[in-house]
């Protein structure tokens, strides 16, 4: 073989290899901050990165008011935005953070989990009250919000520190979930005063509340995320998931692009995942979020939960309203009537 | 020539569509800014609402505003559009007590804000908002100062609304205006209707059928059927005239020629030569009586059918009228009448005219007169300056004799041909007076008659005057 032969290839391999190199270009990356646990969250995650291989995913696994404050103050702003502390999110988009998606998929969005086709509810995931087995060998475990306040009223020695429920104070979801009891009935705010008597103890995450009822700490949580809960659940045997047999209340993730998304594209691609079919199924299947869309089949779907609990899910209103929770004045005068009812000496 | 000018239909179809658009666009544009101002109007009174709502939840706590704004207020703000919304309640300093967006409410505004509610269009975020803004007065038992409540939102559901309220009119005018046009179209059609029967009526007529108009047409056609009858009967009138002087023409010309074969045919039974002699003199007097007549009928007939007048140039009619006097008072036919000429003023006297023309008349005038006045009379032409109609001046050329004169029934008879106002007396032919006439006409003039104290007939022909510089 004559040298120049060999030098034929080569130069052909090279062009080749150079004309390759766009089709391996830098992935693009892109920045989510969310208040929604990695390991609930995984496989939602692994099947958007299979279904998107050109996308660098870098998922940032916050609390709720961590995310919000992000959402101004980091700088390059991240893609996008998912939380479940619904009146920041709102009081976000309110301020012309989120940019409008226009796609299909979001337009087929229902009306009710939406919000200038900018933000979207896209779980669907019930509050519920837990209970460890021990808590049935003294006493009829509750199964509604009365039954509760009955039980914080009579077993008052038995559960004493025995009980526990999100922190108003330090939680968003905990503050929205109480501002949204307290919209329903103002007979909630004697169940704060019950709670205040057993010396309930406040926790700033689902997760705490949990591993407090597995430990045997707590007997009885109020206001869990049941998504987290049915989930520890089916691990935790001695831990019961009740939903609310009278309301319950209904939470949603919801996920924005941020206005000054650095990567607009491929954040129009994740949250065009999230709501479309395929990330819809991955939710519904296997993460215990439950899916939004009523076309989706799975274990975790709120046709299905609505099915087994019927017409007492409440889910909190996608609306203007949730602004009036991040009224500083509102939230005050909140925060200290839920100081005052929990404290209350009778 | 008959030239077509463009279609009525296209004019109509233009004078519509000009109307249309330009009617149109006028309307469009009010219809536009009503559209604005009811979607003003209608969101306005949900920030009211707002406002109120959540002026209503304001409170005074140990000597300090306090609110809690009321989820409802927010919802109604925020309408079934989604709008981004704003609040603020500020304190009598413009300090904010309360609010959600950075919004700075200028001083101007809150003053005006003291005097009555106010809604006005802002910016924030390169976005524009309406606000609103009330005053409320609410007693704390520390302070009684007022507050002011704002509240906003984006304008999408206004502009959405607008749009709607805008398309909504423009549909139902544009539909009008198609249903007009067609509407116009058939109306055009039917509108046209009697022009096209009346079309089809003259198209069927005979050539030669002069009768009146026999058809249904609208008001607005009367005028032109009128018309088309009386040119019709004119026609009508001016073919008679032609038959009656044809015949008439023949009937004169018949006369002297039955006279001539007559004398003739007694010529030929003579053998006397003295009595062929006198037959060739009668002869000749009547051919040259028969010339004369059938030359006048001729210059009658071609001044009848001669075209527009060609040669017309400014003549002087005073020159004209002084040689005719001259000319005829020297010839045989005047020997026993006294033919003068009035006093003429120094100068030209300019008229636009035919020479030809000016001479026949004249000539015939002057003929006329020797003929049907008894021999010793006395016939005087001449020229009257006249302040004529329409401020121009005009001219009255006369002819006067003191003959026996025409009777006032019989005057206006003497224009026609073979007329000779019941005289049979004369060999004149009846024609003068008809060649003058016609002349007269010719030359834009009139011709009267009129009778002379204590007798005789006095023929005036009226010419306009004219500038002799005045190019024709």
């Amino acid at each position: 073989m004559t040298p120049w032969r060999t030098g034929l290839p080569l130069i052909l391999l090279a062009l080749l290899l150079v004309g390759a190199a766009p089709l391996r270009a830098a992935p693009t990356p892109l920045v989510v901050e969310a208040a929604l646990d990695r390991e609930v969250v995984a496989p939602l995650l692994e099947a958007f990165r299979a279904a998107h291989p050109e996308i660098a995913l870098d998922f940032r696994d916050r609390t709720t008011l961590e995310v919000d404050g992000r959402v101004a103050e980091a700088d390059p702003a991240p893609d996008v935005v998912i939380s479940s502390a619904m009146p920041w999110q709102m009081a976000r988009v309110n301020q012309g953070y989120a940019r409008r998606l226009d796609s299909p998929t979001a337009r087929r969005w229902p009306a009710w989990a939406k919000w200038r086709d900018e933000v979207f509810g896209f779980t669907f995931e019930p509050i519920v009250m837990a209970y460890r087995l021990d808590l049935s060998r003294h006493m009829t475990p509750p199964q509604t919000h009365a039954d509760l306040h009955t039980l914080l009223t009579t077993e008052r020695d038995t559960l004493e520190g025995k009980v526990t429920t999100y922190s108003p104070l330090e939680s968003g979801v905990g503050y929205t979930l109480h501002q949204q009891d307290a919209r329903y009935t103002p007979r909630f705010w004697d169940l704060v005063a019950g709670m205040g008597r057993v010396n309930a103890r406040l926790e700033g995450s689902t997760r705490a509340m949990l591993e407090g009822l597995s430990d045997g700490r707590y007997w009885l949580g109020y206001n869990l995320l049941g998504s987290y809960a049915m989930v520890w659940a089916q691990e935790h045997p001695e831990v019961i998931v009740q939903v609310p047999k009278d309301y319950s209340l209904v939470m949603m993730r919801m996920a924005f692009i941020h206005r000054d998304a650095p990567h607009p594209a491929a954040a129009e691609a994740f949250v065009d995942f999230l709501l479309g079919r395929e990330g819809q199924r991955v939710l519904a299947g296997q993460t215990p979020l439950f899916s939004v869309r009523p076309d989706i089949v799975g274990p975790f779907t709120a046709a299905r939960l609505r099915d087994q609990v019927g017409e007492r899910l409440f889910p909190i209103p996608l609306n203007a309203s949730l602004l009036a929770f991040v009224d500083p004045q509102r939230r005050a005068a909140f925060l200290e009537r839920w100081r005052r009812e929990f404290s209350r000496a009778d | 020539m008959i030239e077509v000018t463009g279609s009525l239909k296209r004019r109509l179809a233009v004078w519509l569509l000009v109307t249309v658009t330009g009617l149109g666009a006028l309307l469009m544009i009010e219809a536009w800014r009503s559209s604005q101002r009811a979607a003003e109007r209608a969101y306005d009174s949900q920030l009211e609402a707002a406002a109120l709502t959540i002026a209503e939840a304001v409170q005074w706590q140990r000597g300090e505003p306090l609110i809690e704004v009321p989820a409802a207020a927010l919802q109604i703000l925020a309408t079934r559009h989604q709008e981004r919304v704003f609040y603020a309640v500020l304190d009598a300093g413009g300090e904010a007590v309360s609010t959600n967006l950075p919004f700075v409410i200028k001083s101007g505004w809150r003053e005006r804000v003291a005097e009555a509610p106010l809604a006005l269009t802002a910016r924030l975020d390169g976005e524009a908002w309406r606000l609103y803004g009330r005053e409320v007065d609410s007693a704390g038992w520390v302070s009684q100062e007022p507050v002011q409540v704002w509240v906003g939102h984006t304008r999408a559901g206004r502009m959405a609304l607008a749009d709607e309220l805008f398309e909504r009119t423009l549909t139902r005018f544009v539909a009008m205006v198609l249903l007009a046009g067609v509407l116009m179209a058939l109306a055009l059609r039917v509108a046209l209707g009697p022009m096209r029967r009346l079309r089809r009526v003259l198209r069927r007529r005979a050539a030669d059928d002069m009768r009146p108009l026999d058809a249904r047409v609208p008001e607005e056609m009367r005028e032109l059927a009128q018309t088309l009858d009386h040119l019709f009967a004119r026609q009508r009138q001016s073919r008679e005239a032609l038959l009656r002087f044809t015949a008439d023409a023949s009937h004169q010309l018949k006369t002297p020629l039955a006279g001539l074969q007559s004398v003739s045919e007694l010529a030929l039974k003579s053998e006397e030569p003295a009595d062929w002699r006198a037959a060739l003199a009668t002869v000749h007097e009547g051919a040259g009586r028969t010339s004369r007549l059938a030359g006048q009928l001729l210059s009658l007939a071609r001044l009848r059918h001669l075209g527009e007048a060609d040669e017309v140039a400014p003549l002087d009619l005073a020159a004209a009228l002084r040689e005719s006097v001259l000319d005829w008072a020297g010839r045989e036919a005047a020997r026993d009448h006294d033919l003068g000429l009035a006093p003429l003023a120094a100068g030209p006297v300019w008229v636009r005219a035919e020479g030809w023309a000016v001479r026949e008349l004249l000539g015939n005038l002057i003929d006329n007169a020797l003929r049907y006045t008894p021999p010793g009379s006395v016939i005087t032409l001449g020229l009257e300056i006249l302040k004529g109609r329409e401020g121009r001046g005009e001219v009255a050329l006369f002819v006067e004799d003191d003959g026996p004169g025409v009777p006032a029934e019989a005057r206006e008879r003497l224009l026609q041909p073979f007329e000779r106002g019941g005289r049979q007396d004369t060999d004149g032919s009846g024609l003068g007076l008809s060649i003058v006439d016609s002349i007269a006409r010719r030359l834009g003039g009139r011709l009267t008659l009129a009778a002379r104290e204590p007798h005789g007939l006095v023929v005036r022909l009226h010419l306009p005057l004219c500038d002799p510089e005045e190019v024709p």
